[in-house]
């Protein structure tokens, strides 16, 4: 059984909203720089990127960053290895100094990934700050995170699972709930 | 799906084969329009074809152009041999879907990395297969009819009992466009279901419940690949669901729909061409429930059709040189339309000004067997439309082309009884428009016949005054200002002085000192919102004139109207190739035509387009605006040319008049084709005329061979023709008949060439006879080049062409049809061995030779 | 049907015959080129003080739907059009035009070459025009002596709040001269929602404690209404999350420092591409307006143009770059015209609920 929470349009709305939400927090995109966090978040990243772009004209760098090595459940040898082939991948020049670094990610759940991202991010230089957007806020914190910029707060089970769809690899856009025992 | 335009040099286009019931002319149209497209990116362009009367087939170049039956193994053939980078599937009806998705199926498309444009793979296996269809719509959550697929009687029966009577049998994957059946008992359910598989590629057959009695509304859309959706025009049926939307009375734009419904159907018709992906035009059919506002979807056509035609010739948007660019990729903010098109115009959506209705043209006088109701298997052998600015004066315009007659007075259905006017109310047949208004005119109301007839009370309200001015007009005879109320309401110069009793120029004289005058309106998709510049027009009695003289170097041509059987759609390539020529004679062409699939009415080939009646006062009206140097008149309008001739001198019969030059009731067997010049008789070919029957009089030649194969057919024959069209008046393309006898051969005729034998020996000689036809009555050729002009009358490849018939769509009694039944033929090109035979011997086995598919 | 006149204040005057009220009336003339929805445009308050020619030749083929109504008192001051049928199948009291005209007081006029009017107008600029029995040079004096209303917001406006209530968002709605589909969105939506004067203190706005503030359409300039009302404007938007429609549109962008012009031609319509520039996207939309923010006065410091005409390039979308306020100069409930834009309304109630947490 799976349920459809977000269709294309609602998604497609969201990141206009979390685009426009941006502007505001930040005042104007000045500084502000996209990570998005692998792999669906790296999508979302994008899309925002090109909003911003449609809107102030300006290109807003984006990163694809890639947390395996700082997870907190991987052994000290994975995360050597892990580390060796690289945290972050973006255009050359790209860089986090000084600037305001907003993290994207699909779904928020336990916090994990988020704590995981900022200590890449700080690892990688000193950012003006960081703030967090998420398309799906799903509960169930396991550290002190919360997101900045929320597309949709979906209260869920933790016997259910968040799926978030993206044109660019799933052909369709949307995000569902499936209930684990469904789960192939 | 977007494609990389930089990897398309070589294109394949599939052709719609000949002629028929369900397409006429309206895709050698789109596909005309799409050639120019591709030319001019760069793109060389295959094109199959064995319709002998296409211009397209014209416009390719020879190398280029493959004339084969339209069969999936001689589109494989082509693309093994020529690798085209790209096929574009829509432009050949459902012919060329089927041969497409076989080519999927079959894997030579990938096979060969052929890329399908317009739509991707898997919107083009939806096509004509419900359940497909029907899966995305569910998914879609758009509602649509369920149906349930059976492929045996018994589950038939089954399932029918569970769907209740009545109910829609449809084959699946069929042949065949467009095979709906109606069932009202387990007995007819059995028999479609019978003949539903047998036309089915898998022996399938779809049950659905019947919606008969729904109001029946079309959608016409353009999507690009960068999702941007414009509405084109919406299509209402006057008939509702139970009569095929071929032969309904429609009317563009629909009327009847208040904003809420058109926007729910709007929104259905992007969300369909979103899914489906399709980058060009799309079609889609609703089914309106009366009274409630629901829908369902009862058809979607990612491909060119007749509905999109219509919208073009409705909009004045170019929906086929739209879509032409939307399937190369190509995004509508892009567009580059011709000049006279205000910037955008690819991009905004029509609003037109105007009311377009077009009405169906029936074979029945021709095929005099077939059953004359109307019901969902499509009858209608072609259509005329009116244009107004009022639906009483667009149907009025629209009825005077259909119910055609000399003097543009309308026939009279005043002598059916009571019972047979209320049964045919229900059950009902061709001269459906006129038994609608003689109801009226019985003192039904108009919601007791909106009850029985299903017709929305809208059209009945707008009869009705039809006939409230019709009563106006017999009361005030010869009056000035009742003249203006009948004129404005679309009635004819024809038609008044029929109810007034006097001659057409009596009236014409009470308009002309009345200083009432017509005024043309521009056909353009923005009503008047900008200062567009499109070439068509249409007339109207009202204010301001937007119509100004062309020019002092112009011919007027008068089209045939709207199709009919017999050489109609060899008519309308002759008109075509007629005004090309006429355009490099030098001269500007104007055309006027009733017929909204006609490819005289594609800009590109006319400077000016007037959509109007073909009738005396409104050509007198053009005429007196256009004072044309030259006016052109088809050769089956003996009252219209008489009545002109009064009136100026230059006037030519083109195509020529087919009833005249002397032959004998006599069967013939060959005949000579000639250039007959007042100095010079130049031979074109010898032919043998075929009749596949057991009937052979020149009315039943329906297959022609050349050169003719018939023993003693050699020059000596035409030397006898020759010296016979020496002391005959006849000029141009002239033809003479032989009969076989046991000494040798008897003249037994002489008369003009068939228009479908000019078109033949056009393809069959390499040489545009109506070309040079033209050219004779303009006068731009000279004897000493025609002296130059020798063609082979021996040619190693045996050209032949043979008649395509309605009777399986008329469901008659399927035999040899005489020419004047013909609704289309198929040309093919072959060696002696093949084609030098005695080829009838075996209907099958001619029938699979000219073509393979049916 | 009796014989009657459009007389325009250029001097010419064409016959025609009445339909509706048989009262003379004068208006500025505007031409409406909808395809569908006469009703939906003859009620929408925007046209008080206006006569509108429709492109489309047939007009009230369907009758009067009691569903498609834009307001309970239309205020146009007339009807021009080409052809009039006097037909209804809507429910059983099958309402017509005609009859409808009558009850309100409206005047129309068919027979007349309403396309060469559209020509004309397009061309010529904006006219008055009279729909009077006799085209004497009496009937033209009045014209040209008649000088219309500027308090157009007032007549049409409530002139008390009244309630529309709902189990969800607590939406206060500034009426200007709303058009119901607004209200149906909210509706459909379940917005407890208030609607208020369009003279409504910013004081006694935010006392009703609202999750979201929207500003209505309406007819006339911005220009006419009074300073009072920017001010408003500009302490509810720091507060509150804003949705601003037509001139509600017009206004915020005076609110934040931009100019509103007149335009050459007023537009009426829904054939428009208008580019949504943040997805790059195009959508069609129920425009209908005679002024527009200029695009050069905007200040980008403070407003983003979020969407533009691509005919005539007019901005149609603003949005605040500080506050979730945002606004649209077309109609995004359609009526008449595209569904296009009705997920502004989701966008709002988005907005409004990001706002709860």
């Amino acid at each position: 059984m799976s349920k459809v929470v977000v269709d294309a349009m609602a998604m497609q709305r969201a990141l206009t909203r979390i685009t426009y939400e941006i502007i505001e927090r930040n005042k104007g995109v000045e500084n502000v720089v996209i990570l998005g966090i692998k792999t669906r978040g790296v999508y979302l990243a994008q899309r925002i990127a090109n909003r911003l772009q449609q809107l102030e004209n300006v290109v807003v760098p984006v990163g694809e960053l890639d947390v395996t090595a700082y997870r907190d459940d991987i052994s000290a040898e994975d995360r050597a290895k892990e580390l060796s082939a690289g945290v972050i991948s973006a255009e050359s020049g790209f860089t986090i100094e000084n600037k305001k670094v907003v993290l994207v990610d699909d779904v928020l759940y336990t916090g994990r990934t988020i704590r995981a991202a900022m200590s890449a991010v700080m690892d990688l230089g000193r950012p003006k700050s960081i703030s967090l957007a998420v398309l799906v806020d799903r509960g169930h914190r396991e550290l002190p995170i919360r997101a900045d910029f929320v597309g949709k707060n979906i209260p869920s089970a933790q016997s259910e699972r968040i799926k978030v769809s993206v044109s660019e690899i799933d052909g369709h856009d949307d995000v569902e709930i499936v209930h684990k025992s469904d789960r192939k | 799906m977007a494609i990389d335009l930089t990897t398309i040099h070589k294109v394949l286009i599939i052709g719609a084969g000949p002629t028929n019931i369900g397409h006429e002319t309206e895709l050698d149209d789109a596909t005309v329009q799409t050639l120019t497209v591709l030319k001019k990116m760069g793109i060389q362009v295959l094109l199959i074809d064995n319709n002998p009367f296409s211009v397209a087939l014209e416009e390719t170049q020879p190398s280029n152009r493959f004339i084969q039956p339209v069969t999936t193994d001689n589109v494989q053939h082509i693309i093994e041999r020529e690798q085209p980078e790209a096929l574009i599937p829509s432009l050949g009806g459902i012919l060329a879907i089927r041969i497409t998705q076989e080519l999927l199926e079959n894997g030579v498309l990938a096979d060969n990395q052929v890329q399908l444009l317009g739509m991707p793979k898997t919107t083009l296996n939806q096509i004509n297969n419900p359940t497909l269809m029907n899966e995305t719509l569910t998914r879609l959550n758009e509602p649509h009819i369920e149906t349930e697929v059976v492929s045996t009687s018994d589950d038939a029966l089954t399932i029918g009992m569970q769907i209740g009577y009545p109910l829609i049998v449809k084959p699946i994957a069929s042949h065949y466009d467009a095979n709906r059946v109606i069932c009202d008992s387990p007995e007819d359910l059995y028999e479609a279901v019978q003949l539903g598989f047998s036309q089915s590629r898998f022996h399938q057959c779809s049950l659905e419940k019947s919606i008969v009695g729904y109001k029946e509304v079309e959608m016409v859309a353009v999507r690009d690949s960068a999702n941007t959706r414009v509405l084109i025009d919406s299509i209402e049926n006057v008939d509702s669901i139970g009569i095929h939307s071929g032969d309904s009375i429609l009317v563009s734009p629909a009327q009847t729909l208040t904003d809420r419904e058109y926007q729910r159907l709007r929104d259905a018709t992007f969300k369909i061409a979103q899914a489906l992906n399709i980058e060009g035009a799309l079609h889609v059919q609703f089914a309106l429930e009366p009274q409630v506002e629901n829908y369902f979807i009862t058809k979607i056509s990612p491909y060119n059709n007749r509905g999109m035609a219509l919208a073009a010739r409705t909009t004045g948007y170019p929906v086929a040189l739209v879509a032409a660019n939307l399937i190369m990729g190509v995004t509508l903010p892009d567009i580059k339309l011709p000049q006279n098109y205000a910037k955008q115009t690819a991009l905004m959506e029509p609003t037109p000004d105007h009311i377009v209705v077009r009405l169906p043209l029936w074979p029945f006088q021709d095929v005099p067997d077939a059953d004359e109701h109307l019901d969902t298997v499509m009858k209608s052998v072609g259509g005329t439309v009116g244009v107004g600015r009022s639906l009483e004066e667009a149907i009025l315009k629209g009825v005077r082309s259909s119910q055609f007659s000399p003097r543009d007075v309308l026939p009279s259905v005043s002598g059916i009884d009571d019972n047979e006017l209320i049964s045919q109310l229900i059950h009902p047949l061709a001269n459906r428009v006129l038994v609608l208004i003689e109801a009226l005119r019985r003192g039904y109301s108009v919601d007791e016949l909106a009850e029985i007839t299903r017709v929305d009370g809208f059209y009945f309200y707008k009869l009705k005054h039809l006939l409230e001015i019709e009563k106006r007009i017999q009361d005030h005879p010869m009056d000035l200002e009742t003249l203006n109320v009948a004129r404005y309401y679309g009635f004819g110069d024809g038609m008044i002085a029929g109810m007034w009793n006097v001659e057409t120029e009596a009236v014409r004289q009470l308009a002309v000192e009345g200083g009432m005058h017509p005024t043309y309106k521009m056909i353009e998709p923005t009503a008047g919102e900008f200062d567009e510049h499109t070439t068509s027009f249409y007339s109207t009695f009202e204010y301001e004139n937007e119509s100004e003289r062309l020019g002092s170097e112009t011919v007027l041509v008068l089209g045939r109207g709207g199709n009919q059987l017999g050489p109609n759609t060899a008519a309308d390539y002759f008109t075509t190739e007629m005004l090309k020529q006429l355009k490099r004679s030098g001269y500007r062409t104007i055309m006027v035509n009733t017929n909204p699939n006609s490819l005289s009415m594609v800009p590109e080939f006319s400077d000016k387009q007037y959509l109007d009646p073909i009738q005396l006062g409104d050509v007198l009206n053009i005429i007196d605006l256009e004072q044309p140097k030259m006016v052109i008149v088809p050769g089956n309008r003996h009252f219209l040319t008489r009545e002109l001739k009064k009136r100026m001198t230059n006037i030519h019969v083109l195509p020529p008049d087919q009833e005249t030059g002397l032959v004998k009731p006599s069967e013939v067997d060959v005949s000579v084709a000639l250039f007959v010049t007042d100095h010079q008789v130049i031979p074109v070919g010898v032919i043998d005329m075929l009749t596949p029957g057991d009937q052979h009089g020149t009315a039943h030649v329906t297959v022609l061979r050349l050169p003719a194969q018939t023993q003693g057919a050699d020059d000596h024959l035409v030397s006898l023709a020759q010296a016979m069209a020496r002391t005959h008046h006849l000029r141009g393309m002239v033809q003479v008949l032989f009969k076989k006898t046991a000494e040798g051969f008897e003249a037994v005729g002489i008369r003009p060439t068939r228009l479908t034998e000019i078109a033949f020996l056009s393809k069959a000689t390499g040489i545009n006879w109506v070309r040079m036809l033209t050219r004779l009555h303009v006068g731009s050729i000279n004897e000493k080049e025609l002296a130059r002009i020798k063609v082979n009358l021996h040619p190693d490849r045996i050209a032949l062409m043979a008649g395509e018939f309605p009777f399986r769509q008329l469901r008659t009694i399927n035999r040899p049809g005489t020419s004047a039944q013909e609704a289309g033929a198929a040309l093919i090109f072959g060696s002696a061995d093949r084609l030098g035979q005695d080829i009838l011997a075996d209907a099958d086995a001619f029938k699979s030779l000219m073509n393979p598919t049916i | 049907m009796a014989e009657r006149y459009l007389i325009l204040e250029d001097g010419s005057s064409y016959r025609g015959e009445g339909f509706g009220a048989e009262a003379t009336t004068t208006g500025e003339l505007i031409y409406n080129t909808n395809l569908t929805g006469y009703q939906e445009v003859v009620t929408n308050q925007i046209y008080h003080n206006q006569i509108i020619i429709f492109s489309q030749p047939s007009i009230g083929n369907t009758g009067i739907s009691h569903d498609a109504y834009e307001s309970i008192l239309p205020t146009a001051k007339g009807m021009v059009v080409r052809d009039v049928t006097n037909f209804s199948v809507d429910r059983s009291r099958r309402l017509t035009l005609d009859t409808y005209l009558k009850q309100h007081n409206i005047p129309g006029i068919s027979g007349i070459d309403t396309r060469h009017l559209i020509r004309k107008l397009r061309d010529a600029g904006p006219m008055n025009g009279s729909i009077v029995a006799v085209d004497d040079a009496h009937a033209f004096d009045q014209l040209h002596a008649t000088v219309l209303t500027n308090r157009q917001v007032a007549a049409v406006a409530t002139p008390k709040p009244y309630p529309n209530p709902g189990t969800g968002y607590n939406v206060v709605v500034i009426d200007f001269g709303l058009k119901n589909g607004l209200l149906r969105q909210l509706s459909e939506r379940r917005c407890n929602v208030t609607v208020v004067p369009w003279d409504t203190t910013a004081e006694n706005i935010l006392n009703l404690d609202p999750d979201g503030v929207i500003l209505s359409s309406g007819p006339g300039s911005p220009m006419d209404l009074p300073q009072s009302v920017l001010e408003m404007i500009q302490v509810v938007e720091e507060r509150i999350p804003l949705f601003a429609i037509g001139l509600g549109h017009e206004l915020f962008g005076l609110a934040n420092g931009a100019n509103v012009v007149p335009l050459d031609a007023e537009y009426h319509g829904s054939s428009h591409p208008i580019r949504r520039i943040i997805t790059n996207d195009i959508v069609f939309a129920s425009q209908g307006q005679g002024y527009a923010v200029e695009a050069k006065s905007i200040n980008r410091e403070r407003l983003i143009t979020t969407y533009v005409d691509l005919i005539n390039g007019t901005v149609q979308g603003l949005r605040h770059r500080d506050f979730p306020a945002f606004s649209v100069q077309f109609f995004p409930d359609g009526g008449p015209g595209p569904d296009d834009n009705r997920d502004l309304f989701d966008e709002f109630m988005e907005i409004m609920g990001s706002r709860e947490g």
